[in-house]
């Protein structure tokens, strides 16, 4: 898709200070930030945007850079396409340690003061987390937004799903989401009669054919209920075949690449298998597609409606002593990623909307000492635990194929035993071991390295290694925790300056049981696959977790939610169902930060639909 | 093309079992040797490339038993040629072993690093197992949900 | 209505298997560039050469669907359809060649040919078609098969003949109650099947829909009325696209056409592969990896032609299957390119498109002559 060429001329700081009072003012071009700046336009409001990343990724050739800077990367790691930025750092996995108790490591962006030490990320740069993320779109279930009252477990939602399913509609359709309804109707998911997704689903790989043949038709057992099992396709945002009979029969058209110049990629997913950490040829959704759309208002409207400042890092928020609101924002923009020096700006709005992340949300407001009535800023902290489990088919199934993930098992998403223990999803990984151990160049140097292999007896090793490799990632529910926090300590600060944050976790123990169980399941799974168990966890892994005499590796989920949870009143949340701050009357907190419960669900369908309903609030106010 | 060269090629193919073709497909032929060249001096590569020209012409098991007592087993000679198996592999110069430092000395130019991001994109591990790199080279859309096609090995098929 | 004027249905049908002809005569030579492109330069120039390409297939498909609707049987697998290398393609009072080579300024002059056709000069008007200079053997891609030895002054105007053709003989049916337009719907190509960001594909079922598709051809190629640009997307036309190229600037909003006044584009002339033009199989020294690499991929292109001829017959859903061909292409045509073209030092490989089966060969030009 097009975008008009003026809008990738850089908003320059002084115009911005002096340019009195926008109508919204939004930090961070991730999904939710756009989403709010997109509709806002369409309204005719005049916006801005704070970028503390940089905006180099809004054209094509920006966005190739980064491509090529994965490409020649030594550490094919989650972030290795985004360039080490001081000035916006971003948590960065390589460099993480398992901690001794009562120790803080402060060597890495995010303090880890433990016990449970994260790898969890998010990207500081032009389009946020969604130039990074893998796109998969599952809804919340039912359920889900009701733990407390049906399981005992967590929080409700100040919101209902049947409240949240229309927003759910708009945002498949913003992210483009491909999935057949056939597929999507299990434990209790409904559509209206002639609900379609976007696109039609993604086909199955391969690899999840085989797990299915080895499973389809068994089940399991937990607490008295039996689940059948079967590999289902992921709901997706990424471009696939445009169903003819969306939108009532109008089709859908998919956005592939965005850029001032006309491009023609993207427009389908091409089987790239790198859609983490970055699809090279945008086909997956980016946060970018959303925003090209806003800044297509500033032709029609022959002004420019929405103005992106990238380079600007919001730092501290002013409020007004008398009513609560925000009165302007303090803004810290630099010139070069590699220098400190910066200038101060304030910016002034009439509704502001902090989109920063749930991490980097509670980590500004906590920096300018808003802890909330309820004092839940920076609370609650969830993230999905991710079990690995990973074994060798005993077939060729063509691993390393495919989107990072097409299928799952998801049947155990839902169920009476969520009383007890935490539910969750398994994804398929189509690249193997890579998360677990690196392949496949971990299985390269082994097999020539200490296995002597070369010559053809190379080539048919690697095919025996690398092709059956079958990884099993679950991805187990977090329950909200107080104590889970994201804090802030003058003595903890980045190049700027600005506070840095400090995470302080422990994995609940209703999580540990569901990952002791998981670990059971895959063990179950694995043998009526015959596949060889590989599996192991490290004692001295960062991420190790005793529970009952056994020892876990949790990685990090990437979902990070509940920072600045969302509730019915002033006293038991910190924003209220539209996401805005119950303190500060023109402050709306926005993204996964406002969750109070995450289920079994990728965070970010659910998050945009929010934001979806927050942007009909906020020209409310405006009104 | 020189000799040098073609001694290169032949140890490449001889190494990675990938044909003369497939190697000069990659476009880094000439940049591998070069990188052989500079990382580990051209004496030692010479010395390598002569091991190879030096191979009996014997095919089967016994080429295979020259290769390892000559080239891969060879103490000065053997983590050079691994290096560059997994050079061809996946495009990175491996930095070579501490012992290997320790008894020939060690190499301002010896870490590891991608020789290129084109070196990425082509390296035969990917081709071996019927796959892509990630990020690059995609199949298209769908194509996951069909078995892999995993190339024949058509020098030693034909031998065997 | 001229002599050349397209009169019967069957002659309908057999310009549009020209049609469908022409459009795939581009992607060969557009595919080649594109991947003679050396790897970490020339990124504007991939990515112009990608829209075009996947432009030119959906032109093709586009062809396909009138020809399906008014109810012929494309053919990509007729002994007559692949063109051979170089081929000729009319420009005005001569024709010229287009011909397999590697992304250089003389590959962009040609690019700009195909996709502006000489404009007729006032004192022409209303003459008639071109003697061919080209030997019979030359593919001559935009051909009348009535008057094979003749030429159209331009590719517009061929396509001009094509929408005239169908207006006629579409009038004359509906005197007689009926309609051209008898074609199975379910061999259209929709966009389920075929995606492109410019220019989305529609079913072809009547007079209008064909104008509309005939219209999209053409105005993707050489711009709207005189403009720059095909459509009020502002996607700008192929002709001023490979002009950016040439130019070394990007145009925006307002520019005039050979103005381009927007950005600079990096051009890097010598940063392609240096391929020999209109390589043969033959020239390929017998037994050699390469040779025998080229001929297999030929192979390979003849069943990609195949495929889509069942996919325009009624399968649909075979284009789906066609797309991770052509990425396979991709590999193999990278792989061609990169490999020295034994006994010529300095030139390197290329696929040749010699479709098994195909009976065009190359032949030397003649002397030109217009007659009217
Ligand atoms: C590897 C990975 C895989 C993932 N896979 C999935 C998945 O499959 N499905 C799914 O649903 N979710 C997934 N996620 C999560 C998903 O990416 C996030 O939930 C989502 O992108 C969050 O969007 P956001 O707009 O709320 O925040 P972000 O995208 O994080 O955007 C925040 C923006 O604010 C900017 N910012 C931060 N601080 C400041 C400041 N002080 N001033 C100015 N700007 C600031 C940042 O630079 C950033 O651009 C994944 C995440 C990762 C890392
Ligand atoms: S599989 Fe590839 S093309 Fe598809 S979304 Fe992922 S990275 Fe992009």
């Amino acid at each position: 898709m097009l975008f008009p060429l003026e809008s990738t001329l850089k908003a320059d700081a002084k115009t911005v200070a002096g340019s009195g009072e926008y109508d919204v003012v939004i930090v961070g071009s991730g999904i939710s930030g756009a989403i709010i700046a997109k509709q806002a336009a369409e309204a005719g409001k005049r916006v801005l945007m704070l970028e503390a990343g940089t905006g180099a990724n809004i054209t094509l050739a920006g966005y190739d850079d980064l491509l090529t800077t994965f490409y020649s990367a030594v550490s094919k790691d989650n972030q290795s396409p985004f360039p080490v930025n001081a000035n916006a750092a971003m948590p960065r996995s390589p460099k993480l340690r398992k901690l001794q108790a009562g120790e803080t490591d402060s060597s890495t962006y995010i303090v880890q003061s433990g016990p449970y030490v994260s790898d969890t990320t998010y990207t500081r740069i032009f389009g946020g987390t969604t130039m990074h993320w893998e796109a998969k779109t599952p809804r919340m279930l039912r359920s889900d937004f009701k733990t407390r009252s049906i399981f005992g477990q967590g929080l409700d939602w100040p919101l209902s799903f049947e409240e949240i399913e229309d927003d759910y509609r708009l945002a498949e359709r913003e992210i483009g989401v491909s999935a057949n309804v056939e597929d999507q109707q299990y434990l209790g998911q409904t559509f209206p009669g002639d609900y379609v997704f976007p696109m039609r689903g993604l086909p199955l790989s391969y690899l999840d054919q085989q797990v299915n043949k080895g499973i389809e038709g068994t089940s399991v057992e937990l607490c008295g209920k039996t689940y059948p099992l079967k590999v289902r396709p992921y709901p997706q945002g990424r471009n696939s075949i445009p169903n003819p009979a969306y939108d009532g029969g109008k089709g859908y058209r998919p956005i592939g690449a965005v850029d001032t110049h006309q491009v023609e990629e993207g427009g389908r997913c091409q089987g790239n298998t790198n859609c983490v950490p970055l699809c090279p040829v945008q086909a997956r959704y980016h946060s970018g597609k959303t925003l090209a759309k806003a800044f297509a208002k500033n032709a029609k409207a022959g002004e420019r409606l929405v103005e992106l400042l990238a380079q600007a890092v919001a730092s501290k928020v002013d409020i007004d002593p008398d009513n609560g609101k925000v009165r302007s924002l303090e803004v810290k923009v630099y010139k070069d990623p590699a220098s400190a020096a910066h200038e101060t700006i304030t910016v002034k709005g009439k509704v502001f909307v902090f989109a920063a992340g749930a991490i980097e949300t509670a980590r500004l407001m906590l920096a300018s000492g808003l802890r909330s009535t309820s004092g839940l800023v920076g609370r609650n902290l969830m993230d999905h635990a991710y079990l690995l489990n990973w074994a060798l088919m005993p077939q060729i199934c063509g691993t390393m194929r495919g989107t990072s993930s097409t299928g799952g098992i998801v049947d155990l998403r839902d169920g009476p035993f969520r009383e007890r223990q935490a539910a969750f999803a398994i994804d398929i990984h189509n690249d193997g071991w890579g998360w677990a151990t690196g392949a496949p160049t971990s299985d390269l140097l082994e097999l020539v390295d200490d296995r002597n292999l070369h010559g053809a007896d190379l080539r048919r090793g690697m095919v025996d290694r690398v092709s059956r490799q079958l990884l099993l990632a679950f991805m187990l529910e977090v329950m909200p925790d107080e104590s889970n926090r994201i804090t802030v300590d003058p003595q903890y600060t980045d190049a700027l300056g600005n506070m840095r944050p400090i995470l302080s976790f422990t994995v609940p123990e209703y999580t540990m049981k569901g990952a002791a169980y998981g670990r059971r399941f895959a063990r179950t799974v694995f043998a009526r696959l015959g596949a060889q168990d590989h599996t192991h966890y490290d004692p001295s892994d960062f991420g190790y977790v005793a529970y009952e005499g056994q020892g876990y590796a949790i990685r990090g989920g990437n979902h990070l939610a509940g920072t600045h949870i969302m509730g019915t009143t002033r006293t038991n949340s910190v924003v209220d169902k539209n996401q805005r701050s119950w303190d500060h009357e023109n402050l709306y907190l926005v993204g996964g930060g406002s969750m109070p419960t995450i289920g079994t669900a990728n965070v970010t369908l659910t998050l945009a639909a929010m934001c979806f309903r927050s942007s009909r609030d906020i020209l409310k106010y405006l009104h | 093309m020189s000799n040098r060269f073609e001694a290169f090629l032949g140890l490449s193919v001889e190494l990675t079992a990938f044909s003369r073709f497939d190697l000069l497909g990659t476009g880094l032929a000439e940049r591998y040797l070069a990188t052989l060249d500079k990382v580990v001096g051209v004496e030692i590569t010479d010395t390598l490339l002569a091991a190879f020209v030096a191979l009996p012409p014997a095919e089967g098991e016994a080429r295979i038993k020259a290769v390892r007592t000559t080239i891969l087993g060879n103490e000065l000679l053997g983590d050079v040629a691994r290096a560059l198996i997994k050079l061809w592999y996946s495009g990175t110069w491996f930095e070579l072993p501490l012992a290997w430092m320790e008894r020939f000395g060690s190499r301002p130019a010896d870490t590891t690093f991608v020789v290129s991001p084109d070196a990425y994109v082509e390296g035969l591990l990917w081709k071996a197992i019927g796959a892509h790199p990630a990020g690059a080279k995609a199949p298209g859309f769908g194509s996951w949900a069909f078995p892999p096609k995993i190339p024949a090995l058509p020098e030693l098929d034909s031998k065997a | 209505m001229s002599s050349y004027s397209i009169r019967t249905l069957d002659e309908l049908k057999e310009f549009l298997h020209r049609a469908m002809q022409l459009e795939h005569a581009t992607i060969p030579p557009y595919l080649t560039a594109l991947y003679s492109i050396k790897p970490g330069v020339n990124q504007d120039a991939t990515q112009v050469l990608r829209v075009i390409v996947v432009e030119e297939m959906l032109h093709l498909t586009i062809a396909a669907n009138i020809l399906n609707a008014i109810g012929g049987t494309p053919d990509l697998a007729r002994p007559d359809f692949a063109a051979s290398y170089p081929a000729s393609l009319p420009d005005g009072e001569t024709d010229f060649e287009v011909g397999i080579q590697a992304f250089s300024r003389e590959a962009l002059a040609t690019f700009l040919k195909i996709e502006r056709p000489a404009q007729r000069p006032k004192q022409l008007a209303g003459k008639g078609l071109i003697q061919r200079k080209t030997s019979a053997n030359t593919t001559a891609l935009g051909s009348h098969p009535r008057y094979e030895d003749l030429h159209f002054y331009s590719i517009g105007e061929f396509y001009s003949a094509i929408a005239e053709g169908i207006e006629y003989l579409e009038a004359e049916a509906h005197r007689q109650g009926t309609t051209i337009f008898t074609g199975d719907g379910s061999r259209q190509i929709t966009p389920e099947f075929y995606y492109s960001g410019g220019g989305t594909l529609f079913p072809v079922t009547d007079r209008k829909s064909a104008l509309e598709a005939i219209a999209l051809i053409i105005e993707q190629g050489e711009g709207d009325g005189g403009g720059i640009y095909d459509n009020d997307e502002h996607e700008l036309a192929h002709y001023y696209r490979f002009e950016e190229l040439v130019k070394g600037r990007y145009y925006q909003k307002g520019d005039q056409p050979g103005h381009p006044t927007g950005p600079q584009v990096q051009v890097d002339w010598e940063g392609a592969y240096p391929i020999k033009a209109n390589l043969k199989v033959a020239e390929i020294p017998e037994g050699s990896e390469l040779r025998e690499a080229a001929a297999a991929f030929n192979a390979r292109y003849g069943e990609f032609l195949q495929l889509l001829t069942r996919a325009y017959n009624g399968q649909p859903s075979l284009l789906l299957e066609a797309v991770p061909t052509m990425f396979e292409f991709r590999n193999t045509i990278l792989e061609l390119i990169r490999n020295p073209l034994p006994n010529h030092p300095g030139m390197n490989g290329s696929p040749t498109y010699e479709i098994p089966g195909s009976t065009k060969q190359a032949a030397p030009t003649r002397q030109s002559e217009v007659i009217a």
